[in-house]
């Protein structure tokens, strides 16, 4: 399992590392973490022709305010955003996601932009920008522009960002004041990727629910934003049945696979148990905040 | 065919200048390219973990590390723990509480261990297996293993120091 | 002896190995470098069952960097291909050539080896070969290839049921009619992959100038593998030396003769340059020999008390394309078979297994070797038999368990236990886990509609075994004998050399122990010389937990050889009786005088001052010694497991919450190696019941090639176990060793089906498959809420 040969360009900048994309035409890929990058070259599932390495590139990583929210560099390690303060206390829910990814050598290396880009749904941090409705930069030869998350996942392993284009950071707005949140994940071991798993936030405005949001993870081609689900809970009091209903909504708006680690049936069925723990759980958290 | 890059870096504190292809996976330049082979290789895509070493102080998976990326960069193998004659407390603790059976995984055991140690805070076993689940072993069980870690963790509150595990 | 002297054996001695490995200064096989080292990829079929229509090497012979590239055409003639013969009735043996002839039979099965100056340069060859494969009939449901009139995976077999045994005893079908209560099911356990941390790998030398081979290998059996090479390529033994060196786990995945040994040596042979192959895990995970692939029909009849009648079962092994060298397809079915009636009182049974050849990888011993499938079955049934009598399961357990003045016992296969703790075992699994505190436990839980399950497995096993038993019937292969020879050379040192092969067992460090207490030193003065060919005449190597009790068995007789020898010589030297002489820690000395040596004197006096002894004493006395032990039977082991698990009712994960073994093993050597064996064994076991599955579609096609999809447990899996040793009577055997490196995958799978079983009693669902997977247990859960 060795991987096939390719040439390799360190890029100095953003724009370096695009020109190097425009010019190589298709035939050159980025590697930022290599955490899902390199497996690929190793089984030989990818050929690029030509590496571009965007980890010597200055200012591409790091965590900064942004318009009340935070703005994530494309280059920020997986083992940052799990320790830092600032998501922790901004995007508590980003904070637990990173407990899920899996091992503390993956996540020395890994990166968001990587995650983002590699675009498995199984993966926690794209539920997480489309829970988040996350902005993404992009870079290319005809500029910037910011994708909506929700345009950003096409389906699983794959993005609507240009061959030509790279991901240079990920803007996440501010949440509402007293926002509740909850990530619930179930994998067969420790660190795997999901068989199924669901991001939740909720807004109160008094007692009753100003925003919710449900994400899905594992359980289609790309994150799911389950809007049904969400407007079952729209302007409603805290209620077990409202839940339940919100829960079942969710699991109607999955749409799993089967594979050899669980049915479409369990995946869905999963769905439905995490989504009610979740809002339970994002419920209690939004009543505390606002207490 | 593909040109080779020269790259400088240091291992284990010896500084190396090596032309290398730039597919050569660091596992494979530490041990072919230095001769280093106490880094092991069981599976080529990060899950095993026997590839663990030090990246700039951070623990990686040098199967999923080109060579050709780290110019300049500071890695640190089992190699550099202790040596037969002069092991580490982490790797005496490893062997008073029988954490090792046949020795592969050990290496990339040992990588992760240190750098568990210098980020967590480690006061639980559950904490301590969750850390540890990155690195398969097929042989121990991962019982003594995580005896030994707990061990060492615990010495280290004692001493009230990070120092080198 | 004197009595005071602290014991060596049965000490914690800190491992004499550890050093190196935690160093990374360990020599494992892909550590070796030679001058002029040639590297091997293999192009492998990726069809399950194909005629070879064409092969096209020329883009890869052109490729940068390669040597050679070799397909079945270019070796014809060099090899004599491996066949298992054994001389068992309804037993095909099979052709395994080492690279593919007129068709392939796995996906994975070697077609073309490409050799080059790196593996880099090796597998971009590989890639550029082309292969015409006009696919055959598909053949990878064993039912269905087992068949009449089932198109045929090897023609010259007839058949594709390659082995057919029958076990009867008693009156089983008249036991049956007349029972008070008859228990069965179809019982499924399926594929795993021993998956050592080390992928295999093999490197050859051939010396032009002597005409000799040396074959390093990842291999628990260099012995086998020596005979087997120098009958295969037509070399004396004395030519061929196979050398393990380190070897990085085994678990029977390394202790058959593989088509990649064969070949490293002849292209090793043909090119004159040294050639190593080490396996990539894509390839480990298709060609190295899978193991727990059976389909168990089963009954036991019992009467209104719980007294076992009578059991009758029906097995089907799936072996895979080929039956491997040297054990033959045999090895796991027929041990289901024959260990299915377990450590129970059971007169009447009647056990046929087919081993049937399917277009998969060829099934080879793993640890346990169809004892832990014997033991899900029939544990499974006895947890059926107590729920249907509304009797508690350890107490069903200890109505049956064969107790003390029965033993020796002969079970209806015919194979003999004696005495061991059965009884003893359940009892202190019993306690240790507190086992009536925890069935109160179960049933807070159940009122608080948790899912609380507990499960028993009790089980027996034959280890150490000698030359009446065979590992697999009907072979010419002796693996019930060990050879040691102990010496001391003219420094005084002490080195041992044994036909065993430790790849984990610790044995460096348990044989020296034996040795240093046998003989008289310190464990450090030991050198423990293993995994060599050269070693001994004839060895095999480890495996089938024998080491202990064989190789001990032989140090043991060696040192004490050599220790009269050492009290004869010293007995000159310091004048005085031999019975006033005591050797310990190194020195040898008179009893109440001052009057000493060390080994290094006693050595040098013996072999090179010549005056000091009478010449004839060195021509009819050595300080060495080769003694052969063969303890004819085996030595039965036994255990109980006890686990503790709670299901999630919602997510259907299982969580372990507590594990006991109570092991009666014997005579320990080194209490730190033996619970480390037994950790090792119970998380294959937990691996095998709820997380390994090897998954073929249906073309054959492996589907699990990867880490992500074959799921090896990791530390978060696996729960802290508390272990027993139980002492009983020793086992007759030298030293009293028990072997106890296969228990944990004996036990753990039959416990953890029980505990999920009786997690789930109120909805009645009975675990029959295995592993039990979140899947697999919604779909029960679905199926069983529907009819409720």
């Amino acid at each position: 399992m060795k991987p096939p040969a390719f040439e390799y360009v360190a890029a100095g900048s953003v724009d370096e590392a695009v020109s190097l994309l425009v010019q190589h035409d298709g035939e050159a890929k980025v590697i930022a973490g290599g955490q899902s990058l390199v497996p690929m070259l190793n089984f030989r599932l990818l050929s690029p022709a030509v590496l571009v390495d965007l980890n010597r590139i200055p200012g591409l990583d790091g965590v900064s305010e942004h318009e009340g929210g935070l703005r994530i560099g494309a280059l920020t390690r997986h083992r940052t955003l799990e320790t830092s303060e600032i998501v922790k206390a901004r995007f508590p829910v980003l904070n637990a996601a990173m407990q899920f990814v899996a091992h503390l050598a993956i996540r020395n290396r890994g990166t968001i932009g990587g995650s983002l880009c590699h675009a498995d749904p199984a993966a926690e941090l794209p539920t997480i920008a489309v829970l988040l409705d996350a902005e993404i930069e992009a870079a290319g030869p005809k500029g910037e522009r910011v994708i909506a998350a929700q345009d950003f996942f096409e389906s699983a392993l794959s993005t609507t960002l240009e061959e030509d284009e790279i991901v240079t950071g990920v803007r996440l707005p501010a949440l509402p004041a007293q926002t509740g949140w909850a990530f619930e994940e179930f994998a067969r071991r420790s660190g795997d990727f999901g068989i199924a798993g669901v991001g939740v936030t909720i807004a109160l405005d008094g007692n009753a629910v100003a925003e919710a949001r449900v994400a899905l993870l594992g359980v289609g081609q790309t994150p799911i934003r389950a809007r049904a689900a969400e407007k079952i809970l729209h302007g409603k009091q805290h209620d077990a049945e409202l839940i339940a209903a919100a829960a079942q909504a969710a699991a109607s708006a999955a749409e799993p696979e089967d594979d050899l680690h669980g049915s479409a049936d369990y995946r869905r069925h999963l769905v439905g148990v995490l989504t009610r723990r979740a809002l339970a759980a994002a419920w209690d958290r939004a009543a505390e905040a606002a207490a | 065919m593909n040109g080779t890059l020269r790259i400088s870096l240091t291992v284990n504190g010896v500084r190396h200048e090596k032309d290398v292809e730039p597919r050569l996976l660091l596992a494979d330049f530490l041990r072919e390219t230095l001769g280093l082979t106490g880094t092991h290789v069981g599976c080529e895509h990060g899950v095993c973990g026997a590839c663990t070493v030090l990246l700039n102080g951070d623990s990686v998976r040098s199967c999923l590390t080109f060579a050709v990326q780290l110019d300049g960069a500071e890695i640190e193998t089992v190699e550099s723990l202790g040596t037969v004659e002069d092991l580490s407390p982490l790797q005496q603790a490893y062997r008073e509480h029988g954490a090792l059976q046949c020795g592969f995984c050990t290496p990339g055991m040992l990588m992760t261990s240190v750098d568990l140690l210098k980020k967590y805070p480690l006061a639980s076993d559950e904490e301590i297996r969750e850390g540890l689940s990155g690195n398969l072993c097929r042989c121990t069980g991962y019982a003594h293993i995580v005896d030994a870690v707990r061990a060492v963790a615990k010495a280290r509150v004692k001493t009230g120091d990070g120092g080198k595990p | 002896m004197n009595e005071a002297r602290p014991k060596i054996i049965g000490a914690r001695v800190q491992r004499v190995e550890d050093p190196r490995f935690l160093a990374g200064v360990g020599r494992f096989t892909d550590d070796l470098k030679r001058a002029g080292m040639l590297h091997v990829a293999f192009r492998r079929s990726d069809e399950a069952h194909a005629r070879i229509v064409d092969i096209d090497v020329s883009a890869a012979q052109a490729m940068p960097g390669v040597v050679a590239v070799v397909t079945a055409k270019d070796i014809a003639g060099a090899v004599r291909p491996a066949r298992a013969e054994s001389r068992m009735q309804n037993y095909h043996a099979t052709t395994n050539q080492p690279l593919a002839v007129e068709k392939v039979r796995y996906v994975g099965e070697a077609v073309v080896a490409v050799v080059a100056e790196s593996r880099y340069l090796a597998e971009d060859a590989a890639e550029q070969i082309v292969i015409a494969f006009e696919p055959l009939a598909e053949l990878t449901d064993p039912e269905v290839a087992a068949a009449e009139g089932a198109p045929l995976l090897h023609d010259e077999a007839g058949t594709n049921i390659i082995a057919l045994r029958e076990f009867e005893r008693g009156e089983v079908d008249e036991a049956f009619k007349s029972a008070a209560l008859t228990v069965g099911g179809r019982f499924r356990f399926r594929r795993k992959s021993p998956c050592a941390i080390e992928n295999r790998s093999y490197l050859a030398e051939y010396d032009q100038g002597k005409r000799s081979l040396t074959l390093h290998a990842t291999t628990q059996v260099p012995g086998i593998i020596r005979d087997a090479l120098s009958e295969a390529l037509d070399i004396p033994g004395h030519r061929v030396r196979v050398v393990a060196p380190d070897v990085g786990g085994g678990f029977g995945g390394k202790a058959s003769l593989y088509a990649e040994d064969l070949i490293v040596c002849l292209l090793a042979r043909k090119l004159g340059r040294p050639v190593k192959w080490t396996s990539d895990r894509l390839e480990d995970l298709m060609t190295t020999t899978q193991g727990f692939d059976e389909i168990v029909e089963a009954e036991l009849a019992v009467d209104d008390e719980g007294k076992f009648l009578a059991l009758r079962a029906d097995i089907l092994g799936d072996i895979g394309a080929y039956s491997i060298y040297p054990w033959t397809c045999t090895v796991e079915p027929v041990q289901v078979v024959s260990f299915l009636p377990g450590p129970y009182r059971l007169p009447c049974y009647r056990g046929r297994v087919r081993a049937v050849a399917t277009a998969k990888t060829p099934l080879g011993p793993y640890r346990g070797v169809g004892r832990p499938i014997s033991t899900f079955v029939m544990e499974r049934l006895v947890d059926m038999a107590a729920r249907r009598l509304e009797i508690d399961p350890a107490e069903l357990r200890v109505r049956n368990l064969v107790v003390a003045d029965e033993f020796p016992y002969k079970a209806g296969s015919g194979l003999v236990w004696d005495r061991s703790g059965f009884q003893e075992c359940l009892a202190a699994a019993r306690e240790k886990i507190g086992y009536e505190a925890l069935r109160q436990e179960q049933e807070n839980a159940r009122a608080a509609g948790r899912w609380f399950g507990i499960g028993i497995a009790s089980y027996a096993e034959l280890t150490g075994i000698g030359s009446r038993i065979a590992a697999a019937p009907g072979m010419a292969l002796n693996t019930g004998t060990e050879t040691s020879t102990v010496r001391i050379d003219s420094t005084g040192s002490v080195t041992a050399t044994f036909g065993i092969a430790s790849h984990g067992q610790g044995m460096e460090t348990s044989l020296a122990q034996v040795i240093a207490e046998e003989l008289g030193v310190r464990v450090e003065d030991v050198e423990v010389v293993h995994g060599d060919s050269d070693g001994q005449a004839h060895g095999t190597g480890t495996y089938a937990s024998r080491s202990a009790v064989l190789a001990g068995g032989a140090a043991t007789l060696s040192a004490r050889t050599v220790r009269e020898n050492v009290i004869e010589i010293a007995s000159h030297l310091l004048e005085a009786a031999p019975a006033d002489i005591d050797v310990a820690g190194g020195t040898i000395s008179v009893v109440g005088t001052d009057r000493r040596l060390s080994f290094r004197e006693l050595a040098r006096a013996f072999y090179s001052e010549v005056g000091r002894l009478p010449h004839e004493l060195r021509e009819t006395i050595a300080l060495e010694a080769t003694k052969t032990y063969d303890p004819f039977f085996g030595t039965t082991s036994s255990a109980t497991h006890i686990v503790a698990l709670e299901i999630d009712p919602e997510t259907y994960g299982v969580v372990l919450r507590r594990y006991v073994v109570s092991e009666d093993c014997g005579r320990i050597i080194n209490p730190l190696i033996v619970d480390g064996q037994v950790h090792g064994g119970v998380a294959q076991g937990i691996g095998a019941a709820l997380f390994e599955e090897v998954v073929h579609d249906e073309a054959g096609q492996v589907l699990t090639a990867s880490f992500v999809d074959y799921l090896v447990p990791t530390a978060a899996e696996i729960p802290s176990m508390e272990l027993v040793h139980v002492e009983t009577a020793r086992p007759n055997n030298i030293g009293g060793f028990r072997g106890m490196g296969e228990g944990g995958t004996i036990g753990a799978p039959a416990a953890i089906a029980n505990a999920v079983t009786d997690a789930l009693a109120p909805l009645g669902i009975e675990i029959d498959e295995l592993p039990i997977t979140p899947e697999r247990l919604f779909r029960l859960i679905e199926r069983a809420r529907k009819k409720q």
